[in-house]
């Protein structure tokens, strides 16, 4: 966090109902300019939907999403048009193949948004410096190239070169790396980190590889069943967690130094089922162990710690955690 | 030393399609011993489906294989197609990767584990197959009451184990696991691997298990080799293959998976430029050369050939 | 960089041409539909107009049901009008109204298809039911109740065709259109901003057009073929000469039960043409747009 620099993503108390699924059941998260912040989770946490609420490719139930200072008003219905057409935020997809369309040329792809949003002036040189900025050179040799006709690790360059050209303050990753051959990943992760740290972007990357955010985020937050369930700066949170549930992410990825496995039971239970009290303690390792206090161990079932508040540096949800780490909670 | 359970020799597979002869496999070779287990890492490209699907003479055809495989004691290329289907599933069985696509969506997963027991006659009539079914099904870790249930009913995790139960459905000696935890979360992923392992101890499989995900292998097998452009260039013990490679493409596949808490590896992440070569379209000498940042010209003359490397193992690089 | 964009379509045009140059059924479809636009746009010059007229063929002393040996080249009917000059003219009609009425289909059921499927919600649920009372009601019917309610002549003929067909069109493209609308390139452009038109326009179109395209070529012989169903019925144009015309009057003058096959043979032989010229072209570029196909993999 940088302290003094005024966020440019904030998200407050978003959530995302499909009918009794809540995909998104209050997260708040913020982002500030010049850093990274790995949004980490499993498939069922939530984190692509959050991510597209963000963006405007998903309507909100409600919350509030806030960027550089002007509010996106969950209320309002949706009309064909994007209700989001801030050119300071731009989005990289995960499948590069299925983002570029089979029949526009490079060049295309590239001016679309500056098209779309007519801004004027020297088009070609923008479109050439984007796709070199992205390590595409010469940049006139893509011009009229189709995406069939380059390789994957291209194709997402040219994604983020499309996003880059609009000069955006704040870029929206969802998994940029994972439908990529390991060996080229990381080319664009070094591409994604040079542009935070000489342009002073910020970057919201959803993953579920925590070697990624080891590798290039400043901070973490953990996103557990519609919830951000910790969050902290990245030694911290991948070094020493403190919420039971990244402890046992942690402790079955490969890449992480001896440490004991605990795989938990089961899968991510439904969203339109969620449990009572605090969501993971079905599966949680520590109440489980029986090693917890009973004034703690009574409280799991039934009481919801709640979810990491806006503004928190680092914090876990979770009753377990030292007071000065639970969220929420104004009784202890 | 007994007879490995599967040994490869010199296995060269050209497709033969529209764009003329593609050489997918190049010249692999390698040796399985009874209940040893091996990783085959590698990316888009570099053979390793194809090698998996050539064990079981799985491949389109029309296709050019040529070499030897002996699986438990028997020569699979020169099998006729009644050996062949003996062979298929009792002796060698493949998991594949669980998407939806890997099971038969009209039928139930039941019928779909008891069909090879019908087809082998390892169970006698649907009675009894409904009882191995449903055993099956409690030892990977499912309810028997799934057995009615159809693949679009459950999820990845679950498909994956039911893929794993019809895998082990006539007690097969080599259990070839081609990309089963790819595309699946974190902690299914080590769910299935813990039923891996364990199925494995319990039955003393041969298993031969296949992913572009490097630092998953050094978990599950006790020797890895790293394919590029139809052959493999290194192979040895897994720790010493993952943590002190020898070949500089092994490194550089290495470093994508970050050791979380090194030092090195914050906030620099390491790749390489270029992309995996396409089959058919080889560069002169070492394959690798275009990307390697350790090229230089006596690369270009030939491709080189695998030599020890030490620590027990073996790399195709001109520098070891 | 529209000129760039511009060389790339041309280029792509260039590859279509050479790849259906090089299949012989797309070949002899083109050659024979060529063969027979030039004989309708050269209709003046290969037969007099005024031959159609009952009362010029008498003025000029013709025979009756006379063969081609002795009225060359292809004899005349039974009011002595010669056969030759309503094959080349009757293909005017036929030609045009198949061309016409497909425009017009494909214009209704692409905009139908496209707004339908692009929308949504309760403007699709209204416009496919809209489409669905068109397709249930039997066309032949409908066409007898609009031909007798409008009138006979060439445009109600071709507006009786055009509203007949377009329900099947705009099903197929709301169907294309609603696959498009999933694909993740439609999900980055609006992330950048695009306006719904933009979205159709830039999008949309370009990956349904193949779809338009190939459905309109194998729609005109459909068209064709309906003209020639409704002239045959008598409900077509009375002053127009179309080879359904033909057909209609050898049959209802007895010339099957005369022999007289030179009066019925060559527009039936004509639409026969006509009608697997498009088909075949039609299915030259389905197999071009999608190689699959004729690979029969």
């Amino acid at each position: 966090m940088h302290p003094g620099v005024s966020p440019l993503v904030e998200v407050e108390d978003l959530h995302v109902h499909f009918g009794a699924a809540r995909a998104v059941d209050g997260a708040s998260l913020q982002v500030s300019s010049g850093e990274v912040l790995a949004l980490v989770g499993e498939s069922g946490s939530g984190k692509t939907t959050l991510i597209r609420a963000i963006q405007g490719l998903q309507q909100p139930t409600s919350g509030k999403v806030t960027v550089e200072g002007k509010g996106l008003d969950a209320g309002r219905k949706r009309e064909i048009q994007t209700i989001f057409q801030n050119p300071a935020v731009q989005m990289v997809f995960q499948d590069p193949t299925g983002a570029l369309n089979p029949r526009q040329t490079i060049y295309e792809v590239v001016a679309e948004g500056l098209r779309i949003q007519n801004q004027g002036g020297d088009e070609e040189g923008r479109v050439a410096r984007a796709l070199s900025r992205a390590g595409l050179r010469p940049p006139e040799r893509f011009f009229p190239l189709y995406p069939h006709e380059i390789s994957g690790g291209q194709r997402q360059r040219v994604v983020i070169a499309g996003a880059m050209v609009m000069e955006p303050r704040v870029l929206l990753a969802d998994e940029p790396v994972a439908s990529l051959d390991a060996s080229i990943r990381g080319e664009i992760l070094a591409l994604m980190r040079r542009l935070v740290d000489e342009n002073g972007l910020a970057i919201l990357v959803v993953t579920h590889d925590l070697g990624l955010a080891w590798n290039i985020a400043d901070r973490v937050a953990v996103m557990y069943l519609g919830r951000i369930v910790e969050t902290g700066p990245t030694e911290q949170i991948l070094e020493d967690p403190k919420h039971p549930y990244t402890r046992a992410l942690l402790s079955v990825v490969p890449e992480t130094k001896e440490m004991e496995q605990q795989i938990l039971i089961g899968e991510i239970p439904d969203p339109a089922r969620i449990p009572t009290g605090c969501r993971f303690h079905p599966r949680c390792p520590l109440l489980q162990s029986g090693t917890l206090s009973d004034g703690i161990a009574d409280r799991c079932p039934t009481d919801d710690p709640g979810p990491v508040a806006l503004g928190a540096g680092s914090a876990a949800a979770c009753w377990a955690v030292p007071q000065r780490f639970s969220p929420g909670d104004t009784t202890l | 030393m007994s007879e490995p359970m599967l040994s490869v020799r010199d296995l060269t597979v050209t497709y033969h399609g529209q764009g003329g002869a593609v050489p997918a496999v190049r010249g692999v070779s390698f040796e399985l011993e009874k209940g040893g287990s091996l990783g085959l890492a590698g990316e888009s490209g570099c053979g390793k489906s194809t090698m998996a699907n050539s064990l079981l003479r799985l491949l389109p055809a029309g296709t050019e294989v040529t070499g030897e495989i002996t699986l438990d004691g028997q020569d699979v290329l020169g099998l006729t197609p009644g050996g062949l289907r003996a062979v298929r599933w009792t002796s060698g069985a493949i998991v594949f990767q669980g998407a939806l696509h890997a099971l038969n969506p009209v039928q139930t997963v039941g019928d779909q584990i008891a069909e090879p027991m019908l087809v082998h006659e390892t169970a006698k009539n649907d009675a009894a197959a409904r009882v191995r079914v449903v055993d099956l099904l409690r030892r990977v870790g499912l309810p028997a009451a799934r057995a009615d249930a159809f693949p679009h009913q459950l999820s990845g995790g679950q498909r994956q184990r039911v893929l794993i139960a019809m895998a082990l459905a006539c007690d097969p000696h080599l259990l070839i696991a081609d990309e089963p935890t790819t595309a699946l979360d974190l902690m299914v992923q080590a769910q299935v691997l813990a039923l891996l392992d364990d199925l494995k101890q319990e039955r003393d499989l041969t298993l031969l298990f296949i992913t572009h995900d490097l630092s998953v292998l050094t978990y599950a097998c006790q020797r890895l080799a790293v394919m590029y452009a139809g052959r493999i260039v290194e192979e040895g013990p897994a720790w010493a293959v993952f943590e002190s490679p020898s070949h500089p493409y092994t490194r550089a596949l290495a470093a994508a998976f970050p050791t979380i808490g090194d030092r090195m590896s914050r906030m620099s992440p390491s790749g390489l430029g270029g992309d995996p070569p396409t089959p058919g379209q080889l560069p002169e000498g070492c394959p690798f050369h275009p990307r390697c940042p350790l090229a230089h010209d006596a690369c270009l003359v030939a491709e080189p050939e695998l030599r020890a490397s030490g620590q027990g193992g073996r790399a195709a690089c001109i520098l070891v | 960089m529209s000129t760039l964009a511009m060389q790339r379509r041309r280029a792509t045009a260039g590859r279509v041409w050479t790849q259906f140059r090089s299949s012989r059924q797309g070949m002899i479809g083109l050659g024979v539909l060529l063969l027979f636009v030039l004989m309708a746009l050269a209709a003046p010059l290969l037969a007099d107009a005024r031959e159609l007229s009952p009362v010029f063929a008498r003025a000029q002393g013709n025979p009756q049901w006379a063969s081609p040996g002795e009225f060359s080249p292809l004899g005349t009917d039974h009011i002595r009008r010669s056969v030759w000059a309503q094959f080349v003219w009757g293909s005017r009609v036929s030609i045009f109204v198949g061309l016409a009425a497909t425009v017009l289909t494909i214009a209704i059921g692409s905009v139908v298809g496209i707004v339908s499927g692009f929308v949504g919600g309760r403007v699709d649920a209204v416009l496919m039911r809209l489409t669905e009372w068109f397709l249930v009601i039997p066309f032949l019917p409908l066409a007898i109740v609009l031909a007798s309610v409008l009138g006979r002549n060439v445009w109600n003929i071709i507006f009786v065709i055009g509203i007949t067909s377009w329900p099947s069109t705009a099903r197929l493209i709301r169907a294309q259109v609603l696959t498009v609308k999933q694909r993740l390139f439609v999900d980055r452009a609006r992330s950048l901003g695009a306006s719904g038109g933009h979205i159709v326009s830039h999008h949309i179109l370009p990956n349904v057009m193949g779809l338009i395209l190939a459905n309109a070529t194998l729609a005109v012989p459909i068209s064709i073929l309906t003209e020639t169903t409704l002239s045959f019925l008598g409900l077509g144009d009375p002053s127009a000469a179309s080879w359904g015309k033909t057909l209609e009057e050898a049959f209802v003058n007895g010339a099957m039960t005369r022999n007289a096959w030179w009066y019925f043979l060559p527009a039936g032989l004509g639409i026969l043409a006509v009608v697997l010229a498009f088909t075949l072209i039609g299915r030259t570029l389905e197999e071009i747009a999608n190689p699959r196909l004729s690979r029969g993999r």
